[in-house]
């Protein structure tokens, strides 16, 4: 008997490739070459705006508006601190070990971290260095932020305690984190530590803020709302998928709008007792955790219902089998939804500027209207609006990118 | 058996290990809570509404509106009720998603099969594509499109890039032909009623005939035809005679006038008369002068000197027209370049003598800063000028701005560039609306006309006044409208606003790169022997595609669309941020106006859970109707 080997690779010659991609008739010949020089033209002429034409001077001078908006100037190094934080549990997470017992199919490290960790890691790199040769007040800041990156990686790699707390690490550095950029109440009026109120937080900070907050706080209330839609007591299940039904039939734009205008009247406060910065964190969470919730129970439906008999047969109480047996299960198969509602999530905080809050969306409307760009001829709407596509694109398609490899390592849809 | 012996265990268990009855108090629990902070909330919220004095009744709906609308399908006006405007917003809304849709699902479809084009270069492009632009958010995209491309790029309305058919397209937006119904569509009722009768019968005759034959055929193309056929019969008939009074009052000198019943005949249009949408007008001006001065203007991030503008005039529109500088001005040498005859150019000195416009040449060498020949008077004088146009929905119609020949004082020389102009013949016959026949209203004579608007004080002589010919013409049940240009705005035709064009754009772009992602996965779905099988059969790759592949993937790609679709539905409401008015824009204009927040929230939200609900229904029905019917 002969064994059974693989099949044989295919190594094609550069011309026999070119033969098989894109010359392989006289007609396809012609169009990929049309298409080429359509392309190359199309990429010279932005290439040549970019470096030629472009006025990215509005954009250079107003770098700290776009990072955090309003925020005091002489008090730069907090939200630097609290980036450190989050940039040092970032390295942590993406380089701690994942425990081995767990399951046979999972990636020895979190990619979807390790993803986000590493363009991170570039984009603090450039920071660092555009901040030591340009930027007086933060000098040393950005780069201070980089190391502090690099020792997360590092820590998070030999020491073993992290790995097991991190979950209760995020919270804790999230938690201080907004700490550190709101202050402390009874601080002097010229201290380091002063109240910095939420009205001056803008920027990219507070787009990260919104979407770090929403995601956190939405994962538990979706997995709540899946729950509540799958229990088997009719008013909770009712009720649940009514309000799922309700949220998710109107677009986010609406309940940021109801929120700015109904949550001082639901809570029967004046309209200034509640920030704006609430405000949009509620309409963007319960927003989130709808459809989180409906992802949550794809995967709860595709967990077998043996696994639950299994987990009752054993004596386990429906409480145990639902958090020991079902609910790892589900939620490791809806990872690349999770992953994909975030990334929606991140994408749709640039639509707060309804609730009247400055985010790295709105200070580009602020910035391209100053007289300083209204007086370059044309504006300056297409840089800006590049940019702002740039930084947004940057972020999503990284996340995406490592789903799509998680998806591929737990080898959801192969099973 | 299990459940008998659960019966008889039924009896020894502690009420507060029975599950069931755990169960029934749990949800009493939560009801009870529920209801309490339901109950709480609402209190709150009534007190607040009593304490603040905010309205919270609907009451606000019937109140005059004020609210200005630029675009809207429907006749609108800011004296109109609050819902009616909103109203507008719910068509505006539909339409930038209904067409959104359409296109999003073409573009989609077509990106998501070049995701699995042979040919590399096309495969990684349209990857390209998708991955670039799902990962920006839509925000971003339609500033983009609106602020950054639109306004900018785009040239100005008096300088519009004509399209093929008599379509513009300049920074105010997009207009295009479009066909409307005239007042004689009534009498097209009939031959679309036998046209649809006749399509149905044919389809049930040659369903029974498949069926008979044991056949696989088309049931629809034939019958489709004959249908069509029968309603273009209607079309073709001779135009319906006026309704009686029809009348049009014109006033020359301000360039509008409106079709209307003259109820009381004195020629002029009262509030109460009843106008003519949609009526075709022939305005004929034997002579006529208009006069602007050159200016700098700012089009296409590019600063153009020494430019004057006139409202678009075709060449067949007029029988000679000239344009000529000041007399002052022709002393000095400077001569006019057209880009568009008669209607655009520059002023130039030919300093190179090279007998034409050369670069700069606009540009005054004796001015320091580099600026061009500004505030020149330039005059264009028409002869023979007629224009046939079709009024709008409210039986308006606007023409260029013309001034009477003895207005001007001072006479200029012929221009060298006017001997160009010289009439031609006009375009081919166009089937629905050219008229058989001309009605000549008696009321079209200028003196009658001009009554109106002029008051008794400042009345001009008759010599200073414009002498034009309104004629109102008979119309076929449909009229074409073609899109004409008085200087500032479009007229006529279908208008597509440039917030309009960016959301469309945005929309589209950003959702055809979902149905892509889509499309592609449920082609690849098909089992692969599926295409192996239809080759063996001898089908080719076309037909391989269009029968066999493409029509299983259907059935995969279809339910997860339709959710695209409504999300871009729900999407539309971004137009908010590129000043587009649809259903939330208004909305929220409404509910800061009235102060009526919490109903105009009540309806919003209203209007987005229906057509939630509607998508819903068709997607369950969509579901039913495709699924795999397994044994």
């Amino acid at each position: 008997m002969i064994a059974a080997r693989p099949a044989p690779s295919e190594k094609l010659t550069h011309s026999a490739w070119l033969r098989r991609n894109l010359f392989y008739s006289p007609v396809s010949a012609l169009f990929s070459l049309a298409l080429l020089a359509a392309v190359l033209y199309v990429l010279w002429q932005l290439l040549a705006w970019i470096f030629f034409a472009a006025n990215w001077q509005q954009l250079w001078n107003n770098l700290k508006l776009f990072a955090v908006y309003r925020y005091p100037a002489d008090l730069l190094a907090r939200p630097l601190l609290a980036a450190g934080l989050l940039t040092f549990l970032l390295g942590a997470s993406s380089s701690v070990r994942l425990p081995r017992q767990s399951s046979e199919a999972l990636p020895a490290r979190n990619p979807i971290a390790r993803g986000v960790f590493i363009q991170v890691m570039a984009l603090l790199l450039v920071l660092s260095i555009l901040g030591l040769g340009f930027w007086q007040n933060v000098r040393f800041g950005w780069l201070g932020v980089f190391l502090s990156g690099l020792l997360g990686w590092w820590l998070g790699r030999y020491v073993p305690w992290i790995r097991r707390s991190l979950p209760l690490l995020w919270l804790l550095v999230l938690t201080v984190s907004l700490l550190i950029l709101h202050g402390i109440k009874g601080a002097g009026a010229d201290s380091f530590w002063r109240l910095v109120p939420t009205r001056d937080w803008g920027g990219f900070m507070l787009t990260i803020i919104l979407s770090v907050v929403g995601i956190v706080v939405s994962i538990p209330l979706g997995v709540a709302l899946a729950l509540g839609r799958r229990s088997k007591l009719p008013a909770i299940k009712y009720v649940c998928i009514a309000f799922i039904e309700l949220v998710r039939g109107a677009p986010l734009i609406t309940w940021l709008y109801i929120a700015s205008l109904l949550l001082p009247l639901l809570l029967n406060i004046e309209v200034d007792r509640i920030s704006a910065l609430n405000k949009a964190l509620v309409a963007l969470t319960i927003f989130t955790a709808v459809y989180m919730a409906e992802n949550v129970r794809g995967g709860l439906a595709a967990v077998s219902t043996g696994q639950e008999e299994a987990a009752r047969a054993l004596g386990l109480s429906p409480w145990q089998s639902m958090r020991l047996i079902v609910l790892p299960q589900a939620l490791r198969a809806v990872i690349p939804g999770i992953v994909g509602q975030s990334i929606s999530l991140f994408k749709d905080t640039s639509l707060v500027l309804v609730v009247g809050l400055q985010d790295f969306f709105q200070v580009h409307n602020i910035v391209s209207l100053q007289p300083a760009s209204l007086q370059v001829q044309g504006g300056v709407r297409l840089e800006l609006s590049l940019f702002l596509a740039f930084i947004y694109w940057f972020f999503a398609f990284r996340m995406s990118r490592a789903s799509r490899q998680l998806e591929a390592q737990l080898g959801v849809g192969k099973r | 058996m299990l459940r008998r012996s659960a019966q008889a265990a039924h009896a020894r268990i502690p009420f507060y290990r029975n599950v069931k009855l755990l169960g029934v108090i749990a949800q009493v629990i939560f009801v009870v809570v529920l209801l309490v902070g339901v109950g709480l909330l609402y209190w709150n919220v009534t007190s607040a509404l009593q304490r603040s004095r905010i309205p919270s009744n609907f009451s606000f709906l019937s109140a005059r509106a004020g609210v200005p609308i630029s675009e809207s399908p429907i006749r609108y006006s800011p004296s109109d009720s609050y819902a009616r405007a909103l109203l507008v917003g719910i068509l505006n809304t539909l339409r930038v998603s209904l067409v959104g849709v359409v296109l999003a699902s073409f573009l989609g479809v077509l990106v998501g099969v070049m995701r699995l084009s042979k040919n590399w270069l096309l495969r990684n492009l349209s990857l390209a594509y998708i991955e670039l632009l799902r990962n920006i958010p839509l925000a971003v995209q339609l500033v983009f499109w609106f602020y950054a491309i639109i306004l900018p790029l785009a040239p100005l309305v008096s300088n519009p890039v004509g399209l093929p058919a008599g379509g513009y397209l300049s920074q105010v937006g997009l207009a295009l032909p479009w066909l409307y119904p005239s007042y004689s569509f009534a009498r097209w009722w009939p031959f679309l009623g036998a046209a649809v009768l006749l399509c149905a019968l044919l389809v049930g005759l040659r369903r029974a005939y498949l069926l008979r034959q044991e056949r696989l055929g088309n049931i629809w193309l034939w019958p489709l035809i004959a249908g069509a056929a029968v309603a273009l019969g209607g079309l073709s008939l001779a135009p319906a005679p006026l309704p009686a009074g029809a009348s049009v009052a014109y006033l020359a000198d301000r360039g509008r006038g409106t079709a209307f019943i003259d109820a009381d005949g004195d020629g002029t249009y009262d509030r109460t008369e009843r106008a003519i949408p949609y009526a075709r007008v022939q305005i004929a001006i034997p002579e006529a002068v208009m006069q602007v001065k050159s200016q700098n203007l700012l089009e296409s991030r590019r600063r153009l000197q020494s430019t004057f503008r006139f409202p678009i005039l075709k060449a067949q529109e007029f029988a000679e027209a000239e344009v000529s500088l000041e007399p002052a001005a022709q002393a000095e040498g400077l001569r006019l370049h057209f880009s568009r005859f008669p209607s655009s150019g520059v002023i130039y000195r030919d300093t190179n003598s090279s007998g034409d416009y050369d670069r700069n040449e606009e540009l005054n060498p004796e001015d320091a800063g580099k600026r061009g020949f500004n505030s020149l008077n330039v005059t264009l004088r028409v002869t023979d000028f007629k224009r046939t146009l079709t009024a709008d929905k409210s039986g308006t119609f606007r023409l260029p701005q013309f001034e009477a020949p003895a207005s001007l004082t001072a006479e200029t020389g012929a221009n060298a560039a006017a001997a160009e102009a010289s009439s031609r013949t006009s375009g081919p016959a166009d089937l629905f609306a050219r008229p058989a026949q001309e009605e000549t209203r008696g009321s079209s004579s200028p003196a009658d006309l001009f009554g109106p608007s002029r008051g008794g004080a400042n009345a001009d002589t008759p010599d200073d006044a414009l002498a034009a010919e309104v004629t109102l013409l008979r119309s076929r049940p449909l009229v074409i409208s073609y899109p004409t240009v008085p200087l500032t705005s479009y007229e006529g035709g279908i208008q597509l606003s440039a917030p309009f064009l960016a959301l469309l754009l945005g929309l589209v772009f950003y959702h055809a790169t979902f149905i892509a992602e889509i499309v592609r996965g449920g082609i690849q779905a098909v089992p692969k022997g599926q295409r192996e099988a239809s080759q063996a059969l001898g089908l080719g790759p076309r037909q391989t595609f269009n029968i066999v592949i493409f029509p299983q993937a259907l059935r995969i790609i279809l339910p997860p669309v339709l959710n695209i679709h409504l999300n871009l539905i729900k999407n539309s409401s971004l137009a908010l941020l590129i000043t587009y008015l649809d259903f939330f824009a208004i909305g929220r204009i409404v509910g800061n106006q009235t102060g009526a927040t919490v109903p105009v929230v009540v309806i919003i939200i209203g209007g987005y859970l229906l057509v939630s609900l509607i998508f819903s229904t068709v997607l369950n029905f969509v579901n039913a109707r495709f699924a795999l019917v397994e044994r």
